[in-house]
C-alpha cells in the first residue's frame, strides 16, 4: 500500500473520529492544530487505525510521534 | 464484583447478568432525571400510542451497561470512556433483561477495551445494543 493510499484512509478515519466530513489533515497536523484531538480521541484514533490496517502500535512508538506525518511514516514501515 | 486486571483480559471474554425492571426503578429514575414524558408515566397515553404499557426509560435500561462495565467486565478497575447505544425494541415494567458483553478489541498501548454489549428480554428479543469503551486503572 502506498503512502498516499495510507494517508487517504487515515484521513477518512480522522473524519469519522472527529465527526467532521470535510476535515483535511496534513503531515504537520497534530493535537496542536486539530481542536478536538484530546486524549480520548487520541486513543480512539489509534484503535481505529490498528483495526483498519490490522497493525499494532507499541506505546513507545506512539509517544515519539510528533505529528500525523510521523504516524503515517511509521505505518508505512509496519505495512511494508 | 469482578476484579479483572488488564493482563487477565482477552478478546472474546464474556460476562452477563440479569435484572428485572420494577415500578420502583421507574419512580427513582423519574425523580433523578425529571423526565416527565407521558410515554413513561401515563399508561393510557402509552396505550393510545400503540404500546401495551408505559415504556421504560431507554436510559434506565441502558444504565445496566454501566453496571456491566463497572461490576462485571472488567469490574472494579473500570474507567468508563464511551457508550454508544442503539435502541431496537421497547422495554416494559416486569421485563426480565439479560445484559451481556464481550470484549471485541483491546488497545494494548492505552489499556482500552472495546466491548460489544446487548440487552435482551425474557423472549430473547434484543432491546438494545451498545459499544462500550473502557480503560483499566489496575496499576
Amino acid at each position: 500500500m502506498s503512502r498516499d493510499e495510507i494517508f487517504n484512509k487515515v484521513q477518512d478515519i480522522f473524519r469519522d473520529i472527529f465527526d467532521e466530513d470535510d476535515l483535511v489533515i496534513e503531515d504537520a497536523s497534530s493535537s496542536d492544530t486539530i481542536e478536538d484531538w484530546d486524549s480520548l480521541n487520541h486513543i480512539n484514533l489509534v484503535s481505529a487505525i490498528e483495526k483498519e490496517f490490522k497493525i499494532r502500535f507499541a506505546l513507545g512508538e506512539l509517544q515519539s510521534l510528533k505529528d500525523v506525518g510521523a504516524m503515517i511514516d511509521l505505518m508505512v514501515q509496519k505495512l511494508a | 464484583m469482578n476484579i479483572y486486571k488488564f493482563s487477565d483480559i482477552y478478546e472474546g471474554l464474556e460476562e452477563s447478568f440479569e435484572v428485572t425492571i420494577t415500578d420502583e426503578m421507574m419512580d427513582k429514575f423519574l425523580d433523578i432525571s425529571g423526565d416527565i414524558n407521558p410515554l413513561h408515566i401515563d399508561v393510557e397515553y402509552a396505550k393510545k400510542k400503540g404500546f401495551k404499557d408505559r415504556v421504560v426509560y431507554g436510559l434506565l435500561s441502558s444504565s445496566f451497561y454501566s453496571t456491566l462495565a463497572g461490576v462485571y467486565l472488567p469490574g472494579k478497575f473500570c474507567i468508563l470512556q464511551a457508550v454508544d447505544i442503539q435502541f431496537s425494541k421497547p422495554v416494559f415494567v416486569g421485563d426480565k433483561l439479560k445484559i451481556s458483553g464481550k470484549v471485541k478489541y483491546i488497545n494494548e498501548s492505552y489499556k482500552q477495551l472495546e466491548i460489544k454489549a446487548t440487552i435482551t428480554n425474557q423472549d430473547n428479543q434484543k432491546v438494545s445494543k451498545a459499544t462500550i469503551k473502557t480503560g483499566l486503572i489496575d496499576e
